[in-house]
């Protein structure tokens, strides 16, 4: 049986994986679906809500997750999502 | 193929020596008796009773008398062929005759080590084997072994501190080596280590050295991240094919780290046993080698075919970083392998009442080793992972998986004394006020400085308690822990209050043995670590030839013996490629055209794909280099167009017609292979399990050569029962020969049942060579079975199978 790996990382603490604060102009959306699609941490979703172009834009389910890869702003078409990230808690 | 047969006319003499052993064998068989006896058998000429056969006295009269007497054929009767033929076979050469000219029986194994408190049955079951073995020789033919080259070049499987002083070995001898290991670097268990016992070196400052030495080896071929997914060929002749998985970072890697720093994604690092973070790309540890970084792709943003973050990438400034990398197949040539996978630890939250997994004080000796090491997780402090603070009061609990029927691991795991009594004065030495206890079953301090240490420890005040815990209790409160157990020695109850508690996890086979076993066609004892040819005289070598075994693969074993039997097995195969040429045995199969009706049936079962048929010219060409001897071309074939040398339809016929020429209605014929079968049978002998006599054994090289004509024979000839033996399916040396067998059996089973005859006479069994009891317990088996058979059943297979006894 290979080693169990249970416990939590003594420096989990100290590492700092960056955190973002996704910025969604819902607007602009045209409900294309990319950024839900292709976040490679499964962040976004569709909301239920009905924008100006008649389309579910997408909306943050955990933004938590986030690491700002920023694929989301790469991938939309309409320039309609950008990630900024958060300065860490506590100062880095 | 030249063969030199003598003349038909040549008259057959034979000498037969029996051996006593000590008392090894005269204390239960009357070998004056037996030389009797065998001297008035057919074509024997001479026969005599000696102390020690394989002296070198012993071995000088056998060759004073072939020379004085003329004998064309000798016979030993004396321990296994596994043992000594070889020594006599030499023995006989030297005095100038053929060495397939030599046969033994086997009576102290088979006969006077099982059969220990029945002297009188033993001598007569003594008696048999003689005649056996006499039969056989008179029909044995010479044969010349063909040579076979052995490659230069050696293949190490595994990384840890064996392969690593194996392959150095080898490659400092000259000889190039390709070192493969699965995980990104090499360094193994030792690199987890903070000091190594008795002489509390750093593990790692003794280690890293001799990495960066393969690393830079000219002769030495490292693969890392790579897997043996196939092996093929023989002794000297290996083809293998390993997989390199990509590590998406090129070597033009300065392992400078600024790639980690900027990867967003983090996991527990399997080097600290998760005590400390990595990233998804990352390093290893500090000292890998390679010291290439390596992406874990599992864990990466980035999946197949899209890159989604580009972080490290970009910080790469040596632009070292591809994620088109590919898995890479390999294919190597090499002579020789050393198999040095390593072992296991011991998962001790199988054992729920020590509470791992539950308790976050409890923690394991691989831990701790880690918690212990400055350049650990928390840079030496062994700190108690529920509140972070150095504990006051340590226990340690020996035999965790290890020597207990619980676990199902029964064996010593060798290491987990010694490793906690250094880790005792590690503590001791850091924080010397701290309390230690050690509860353990035995202190095996037994090793070169080992007791020094142990006496060590006691003096310093740690304290040693006869008697592990019966359970662990935690104090929910304070997350400390309450050891309840018995003190042996005083014959009291304890209750033991510690903050922290070290489970000193025993070593344990890795999963991946399994499919080396299979790949190479080795064998594995009971416990599941690999089986050594001799566990005296062979302790490196594997039973197939070309192959050697090191470190812990074999059997848990410390640092020095992982050491010692690495430089070992690279002297082992660095004197087979010294030779570059190896003799393999005459054991191929000789075509007899006028027989053959080209029906290809010799084709389709042989394992090797060694035997090729001209559709056209209905000629079959036999690929000598590529044949193994196994025999089950020989057994398939229905016309007797092939025959096996060595192991000829005629010599096993002899050899049955001597078994059952008396009393054969008690008598079970055995046929047992020569690998695993007979081996196991011998284990039973050495371990001197005890089971009824009136088995005679028939040693095949492979179960697949038992022609069912030769199980028919054995029935014809009146014989109560037989059984055919082989290794277990899936661990066949012939890679699957003996699925042949199993066919064979069954269509046997079928022809009986049809007849009405008790099929429980005829036996399969899958007998390992670690399976001594299974042997003894099968023919105790069989002995009940025979007991009920009646002499009409006998004639009524008689008669069944009345036609096997044609010529």
């Amino acid at each position: 049986m290979p080693v169990r790996i249970w416990r939590k990382p003594l420096d989990l603490e100290k590492a700092k994986p960056p955190r973002g604060e996704i910025h969604i102009i819902k607007d602009r959306c045209k409900g294309c679906g990319y950024c839900i699609e292709y976040c490679p941490r499964r962040v976004l979703e569709e909301s239920d809500e009905i924008n100006k172009r008649g389309v579910h834009p997408p909306k943050v389910e955990e933004e938590s997750k986030c690491v700002v890869c920023s694929f989301c702003t790469a991938v939309c078409p309409d320039f309609a999502i950008f990630v900024v990230e958060k300065p860490c808690e506590g100062g880095c | 193929m030249s063969v030199e047969v003598k003349p038909e006319s040549e008259e057959i003499r034979i000498g037969v020596y029996v051996c006593h052993c000590g008392l090894n064998i005269a204390g239960s068989v009357d070998c004056a008796e037996v030389a009797e006896f065998a001297s008035k058998l057919p074509y024997v000429v001479l026969a005599k009773d000696m102390r020690y056969t394989c002296s070198d006295q012993g071995q000088d009269t056998i060759k004073q008398d072939i020379k004085e007497y003329g004998l064309n054929r000798v016979v030993v009767a004396s321990c296994s062929p596994r043992l000594h033929e070889p020594t006599f076979r030499r023995a006989c050469e030297e005095a100038g005759l053929n060495k397939y000219l030599f046969e033994m029986a086997n009576i102290r194994e088979h006969c006077s080590w099982v059969h220990l408190h029945n002297r009188q049955e033993a001598t007569e079951k003594a008696k048999e084997l003689v005649k056996m073995a006499v039969m056989r020789a008179a029909r044995l033919q010479p044969a010349v072994e063909k040579e076979v080259p052995i490659r230069p070049e050696a293949l190490v499987i595994g990384g840890g501190v064996a392969g690593i002083q194996a392959a150095l070995d080898l490659a400092d001898t000259g000889y190039h080596v390709y070192l493969v290991e699965k995980e990104p670097s090499i360094g193994g268990r030792m690199a987890q280590l903070d000091k190594t016992f008795p002489t509390m070196d750093c593990s790692i400052c003794i280690l890293a050295p001799k990495m960066s030495d393969v690393g830079r080896h000219p002769n030495i071929t490292l693969l890392t991240y790579s897997e043996i997914v196939d092996v093929k060929g023989y002794i000297g002749n290996f083809k293998v094919k390993v997989l390199k998985k990509p590590r998406y970072v090129t070597e033009d890697c300065t392992a400078c780290g600024d790639c980690s720093k900027v990867c967003p994604m983090i996991a527990p690092n399997e080097f600290d046993i998760g005590l400390a973070i990595r990233h998804a790309i990352y390093a290893p540890f500090a000292q890998a080698v390679p010291s290439t970084y390596v992406v874990d792709r599992e864990l990466c943003l980035n999946k197949e075919g899209i890159v989604v973050c580009d972080k490290c990438v970009k910080a790469c400034e040596r632009q070292a970083i591809n994620f088109e990398m590919k898995p890479e197949e390999i294919e190597l040539e090499v002579g020789t392998i050393i198999v040095a996978i390593g072992a296991e630890v011991f998962d001790p939250s199988t054992i729920p009442h020590y509470g791992y997994g539950r308790y976050p004080n409890v923690i394991t000796s691989l831990e701790f080793e880690r918690l212990i090491n400055a350049g650990g997780p928390s840079g030496g402090k062994l700190l108690r992972p529920s509140d972070m603070k150095i504990p006051k009061t340590v226990a340690f609990v020996q035999c965790v998986g290890s020597r207990s029927e619980k676990t199902g691991k029964t064996y010593c795991s060798n290491v987990c004394c010694m490793n906690t009594i250094k880790d005792a004065l590690l503590i001791k030495e850091h924080w010397p006020e701290t309390q230690i206890y050690v509860f353990y079953v035995d202190i095996r301090a037994f090793g070169k400085g080992f007791e020094d240490l142990y006496r060590r420890a006691k003096k310093g005040g740690v304290i040693f308690i006869r008697g592990l815990p019966a359970q662990i209790i935690e104090d929910k409160k304070t997350r400390s822990l309450w050891l309840i157990g018995e003190n042996t020695l005083q014959k009291e109850l304890y209750k033991i209050h510690v903050e922290m508690a070290i489970l000193s996890i025993g070593l344990e086979p890795r999963k991946e043995t399994e499919l080396i076993q299979k790949l190479l066609t080795l064998s594995r004892t009971p416990d599941g670590f690999f089986m050594e040819a001799h566990p005296k005289l062979r302790p490196v070598d594997a039973a197939t030839g070309g192959i050697f075994f090191a470190g812990c693969a074999e059997a848990p074993k410390d640092i020095k013996d992982s050491v010692t039997q690495a430089s070992a097995s690279a002297a082992r195969a660095g004197i087979l490629m010294a030779k570059r040429k190896v003799t393999v045995e005459a054991l191929t199969p000789i075509w007899i055209p006028e027989k053959c009706k080209a029906c290809g049936l010799c084709v389709k079962v042989c394992p090797y794909n060694a035997i090729k048929l001209d559709e056209k010219s209905k000629k079959i060409e036999i690929v000598e280099a590529a044949c193994a001897g196994c025999g089950t071309c020989g057994a398939e074939c229905p016309f007797g167009a092939l025959i096996m040398r060595h192991f000829t339809d005629e010599q096993i016929f002899a050899q049955i017609d001597a078994a059952t020429e008396i009393n054969a209605d008690k008598k079970i014929v055995a046929f047992c292979c020569n690998w695993c079968s007979y081996a196991g049978a011998d284990f039973a002998g050495v371990s001197r399990m005890q089971y009824p006599e009136n088995v005679r054994i028939i040693r095949t090289m492979c179960s697949g050569r038992v022609a069912p004509k030769f199980v028919e024979r054995a029935f014809a000839r009146g014989a109560a029962a037989v059984l055919v033996s082989g290794c277990h399916l899936g661990d066949c040396h012939y890679i699957n020969a003996n699925y042949q067998t199993k066919k064979r059996i069954e269509k046997l089973w079928k022809k009986m049942e049809k007849a009405g005859l008790n099929k429980e006479r005829l036996q399969l069994a899958w007998i390992s060579a670690a399976e001594g009891e299974k042997f003894a317990s099968k023919i105790r088996e069989m002995q009940a079975i025979i007991e009920g058979i009646t002499p009409e059943e006998i004639e009524k297979a008689k008669k069944l199978f009345e036609k096997a006894l044609e010529p």
